[in-house]
């Protein structure tokens, strides 16, 4: 069996290597490019100025070549210890060759752009060139080699389920991906020159392909685009973890649209009505800050805390199913909604009116602006910068952050003798006076890009990142958690133990229910839809979303921050995608409902890694379970 | 507008036409959700496969009839429509048969591979769309409608048609008293020489090739082409409706109808005094809940539900 999967990728790869292309020289923008293959060039740009010089490809082809019929042969060495260090050595060997061809491919453009440059050129010629599917190919081959020489040694296999929480993900992920290259395989067509043949038609499709994934990834390497990214994971770590919270009881929310639209009415509520009531109109602006901005915040929470407990409390007294009534919640809360946000008049039975003070006049449905005191600050106004009268950032990066997140780290490191709580409070404290002392240290000038300035990531941002913190402490440092997850592990266990199921049903909802309350901080307190105001375009969706955050993060804080980066990253990048390619931004919605999909399959892996008993009993080396 | 004016036949008419055709889509859903669930898998796809069956109806009766349009604009042929009801029928047991492969072949749990469906019934006919119009939000419109029998689509009359013979499948014929068998008790069935699995992927086929049917209503029958999310949840509420039906096609039918109605009562009441729709619309999610929780009398569920079946 696994002589067959390894001659099988062999193949794969030597097919890749040979059909796609390898590098890009230069592409335009919507994608026409100058492609490098093993058999010379394909230029479907058309009229190339520049080329680097790459004729020492052919070498490295034989030598992949070679690599793979070598792979091939070593599964017949007999000694499983001296055929894991040869896969180790063929492994190496292959990252070592990848890095020098893509060090070479470079060197070569640049020299190219040079001397176009020398000899008169405006500027270089050569634009968005980067290595292709068949250097990835190589890479990913060796690094599979070195896989491979792992799982000759004994427990090899055991390891990969141990790390089953990373591999099914990823193997669901890369499913996911195949299945989307597919799709973008047939929906897009490609402009071949004259008398190409079917190899270059095969090559073409390819390309595409494979800038499609790089246009998806692409926020990853400018700083705007991870503050893009990280804008639009805001809303899905709080989602995520809400649902991932619900998994660790054993409870499934769907509901997390409804928590967060009544989590962002009573944000609204405090933070537009209370906050500007003539009450509180002589309070000095500081006092008005330290009151409304936390008051609102707790608003969001207690919102979404309500909505959630109303199914928890329904599933604890009367046994009525968690999954049907946070859907039914959902609607209910976007009735209530819709019901304050478009019209301020009702009318019932033509004779009594009702007025309602929530709607801003005009034809949107959107709430009035949210106090001054109230709102979120923007994350480049925490970093020290502000826009001057000509809409120009100026100013100099702060030391106030910097030193409050290193503070935080640095108590909570030292702090280890004291109990844990205690702890968390000291390197809070901490990290409040680094804060202020950072504010007063004279800051970096700097410059700020408008490019990164538009971007408009807030503090939600900050409460995010404290909400996975508040996860992983709550539920693996306290005893509620443990309960929690003892309840969502086996119900029955749980209570003979003298844990009420009852109780820490409702308690779970509501605090599932809080975190994706808290998603509404984003959207109306720190302007996330535009504007500091509730509007009817709330994007209730990431609700749903969330599900698939959660999943893909196997409900650990750390993998739920990372794959909400992850969407956040793939949505930025399929603005792009629609730019360039004119491939709707759906396709992102459709990798993460594929990913939810494999996952629930488990990744269509052997039931070893599924199923938490086998996989205990692989992890012990139990006979017959592998 | 005055309470007198809601007893005119100006008024009642048109509610009670509307709500003919808002329980349609319902019920055609909810007895197939039905056949799902009495078998032991949770179909919470069914707004998944709502939508793909639209699109399916919509995009094969827009391709179909454009050869013959582009010569004689307005042409009617009779069968396009009908081929396209099939086409959605075809695609929308495909969906059934992904989740039936995910949840029972694989045991993953169910409402997860159910919301993977709806999430990508969500995203995947915006790709589709652009593909054939350029455009993300709707497909072209379609001259072949499903045509009108006696001021109602055929389909109408097929929906109501069908709840005897659900009724008839279900509790009079040994297929279904195997398919109940399945689904409370699938061990003992499974004893019996009934083969668990293969009962439950035709159930589940069965409950996507209905809600591909209602699509196709809802997109060729009562409009006349796809517009993205234009089920609006009305999977969710066949979900509830067959709760709220307790499992049964009489039950169905009585709850389809209240749902329909409140529907219709929403559309109709639009932009009137007497109440506003939004709070109209928000009954039938109420009434559920105080369903599920056993105010307004008790709802078992099949006692096998949501549970992947080891052999």
């Amino acid at each position: 069996m696994n002589r067959l999967w390894l001659a099988l990728t062999s193949v794969i790869f030597l097919l890749l290597l040979a059909i796609s292309p390898w590098a890009v020289a230069m592409r335009a923008f919507g994608g026409k490019g100058v492609l490098i293959t093993i058999w010379g060039t394909l230029d479907l740009y058309g009229h190339a100025r520049a080329m680097p010089d790459v004729s020492w490809l052919g070498y490295f082809t034989v030598f992949w070549v070679v690599l793979a019929l070598v792979a091939a042969a070593l599964a017949f060495v007999p000694n499983a210890k001296s055929r894991a260090r040869y896969y180790y050595i063929l492994g190496l060997v292959g990252l070592a060759v990848f890095a020098l061809e893509a060090f070479l491919f470079y060197h070569a453009v640049w020299a190219a752009n040079d001397a176009a440059v020398a000899a008169g050129a405006r500027r270089p010629p050569l634009k968005r060139y980067s290595l292709s599917l068949g250097a990835y190919a190589s890479l990913l081959y060796s690094l599979l080699l070195l896989m491979i020489g792992r799982l000759q040694l004994p427990g090899g296999r055991a390891l990969l389920v141990r790390w089953r929480g990373v591999v099914v993900p990823v193997v669901s992920m890369l499913l996911a991906m195949v299945a989307g290259a597919v799709v973008v395989w047939i929906l897009r067509d490609v402009k071949l020159p004259e008398h190409a043949s079917l190899l270059n038609y095969y090559t073409a499709k390819l390309d595409l392909v494979t800038y499609t994934f790089q246009l998806l990834f692409g926020p990853l390497l400018t700083a705007s685009g991870w503050f893009q990214s990280l804008l639009i994971a805001t809303p899905l770590i709080f989602t995520g973890l809400a649902v991932a919270f619900g998994f660790q009881a054993g409870l499934f929310n769907i509901g997390a649209p409804g928590q967060l639209t009544i989590g962002a009415i009573m944000a609204m509520l405090v933070g537009v009505h209370l906050a500007s009531a003539h009450w509180f109109a002589g309070l000095p602006y500081g006092v008005a800050r330290a009151i409304f901005l936390p008051l609102s915040i707790l608003a969001a929470a207690a919102g979404g805390a309500l909505w959630g407990a109303i199914p928890g409390w329904l599933k604890a007294r009367y046994g009525a199913h968690e999954v049907i009534n946070t859907i039914m919640m959902n609607y209910i809360a976007a009735s209530v909604f819709l019901f304050m946000i478009a019209s301020n008049e009702y009318t019932f039975f033509g004779k009594w009116t009702l007025h309602m003070p929530f709607k801003f006049p005009g034809y949107e449905g959107r709430s009035y602006e949210v106090a001054q005191s109230a709102r979120i600050p923007l994350m480049v106004n925490l970093f020290g910068f502000h826009q001057d009268a000509s809409g120009a950032w100026t100013g100099s990066l702060s030391w106030a952050l910097p030193l409050a997140l290193v503070a935080l780290v640095v108590a909570y490191v030292l702090l280890k003798r004291l109990e844990m709580g205690k702890r968390l409070l000291l390197a809070l404290g901490a990290s409040v006076v680094g804060y202020f002392i950072g504010g007063f240290l004279p800051g970096i000038p700097m410059h700020l890009s408008s490019r990164l300035a538009s971007v408009r990531l807030n503090g939600a941002f900050i409460i995010a990142a404290f909400a996975v913190a508040f996860y992983n402490y709550y539920m693996w440092r306290t005893r509620d958690g443990y309960e929690l997850r003892a309840v969502g592990l086996a119900p029955k266990a749980a209570e003979y133990g003298g844990i009420s199921i009852a109780k820490k049903t409702i308690l779970a909802m509501a605090i599932s229910g809080a975190l994706a309350g808290l998603a509404a901080t984003h959207y109306v307190l720190g302007g996330g839809i535009d504007e500091y105001r509730l509007k009817q375009s709330l994007p209730t969706n990431v609700g749903f979303d969330g599900i698939a955050v959660a999943l893909l993060g196997q409900n650990t804080p750390i993998g739920v921050f990372l794959s909400a980066l992850l969407f956040g990253v793939l949505s930025t990048g399929g603005l792009q995608l629609d730019l360039q390619l004119g491939i709707s931004r759906e396709l992102v919605m459709m990798l993460q409902a594929l990913i939810v999909l494999f996952i629930a399959a488990g990744g269509f892996l052997p039931r070893y890694f599924t199923d938490p008993i086998l996989a205990a009993q692989a992890e012990e080396g139990v006979q017959g379970v592998l | 507008m005055s309470l007198a004016t809601l007893f005119t036949a100006a008024f009642l008419v048109p509610l009670f036409q509307t709500t003919l055709r808002s329980t349609t889509i319902l019920l055609l859903t909810a007895l197939g959700g039905m056949f799902s669930e009495r078998s032991g898998v949770v179909n919470i796809a069914l707004e998944g496969m709502i939508i793909f069956g639209a699109l399916t109806a919509a995009v094969s009766a827009q391709l179909l009839e454009a050869p013959y349009v582009a010569k004689h604009p307005g042409i009617h042929i009779w069968w396009i429509p009908w081929v396209a009801v099939l086409l959605a029928m075809i695609v929308g047991g495909f969906i059934g048969w992904i989740h039936a492969v995910v949840s029972i072949k694989y045991k993953a749990d169910q409402i997860i591979s159910g919301t993977a469906i709806n999430l990508l019934a969500a995203g995947l006919p915006s790709l589709v769309l652009v593909y054939f119009y350029d455009n993300a939000t709707n497909s072209a419109e379609v001259t072949n409608r499903l045509p009108q029998w006696f001021g109602f689509s055929p389909l109408v009359y097929l929906a109501f048609a069908l709840v005897p013979i659900t009724w008839y499948v279900m509790f009079k014929t040994p297929w279904g008293l195997r398919l109940r068998s399945v689904g409370e008790h699938p061990e003992a069935a499974d004893t019996m020489g009934i083969n668990v699995f293969r009962t439950r992927y035709t159930a589940v086929i069965i409950s996507g090739m209905l809600a591909g049917l209602a699509g196709a209503y809802l997109s060729i029958g009562l409009l006349n082409q796809f517009v993205r999310n234009m089920s609006a949840g009305q999977g969710f509420i066949a979900l509830a409706a067959l709760i709220f039906g307790k499992w049964h096609p009489l039950g169905v039918l009585g709850s389809t109808l209240l749902f329909g109605f409140a529907k219709a009562l929403a559309i109709q009441l639009g932009g009137s005094d007497i109440m506003p729709p939004t709070i109209i619309e928000a009954f039938p999610f109420v009434i559920t809940m105080l369903v599920l929780a056993g105010f307004v009398g008790t709802s078992r569920p099949p006692k096998a539900i949501g549970k992947p079946y080891e052999k």
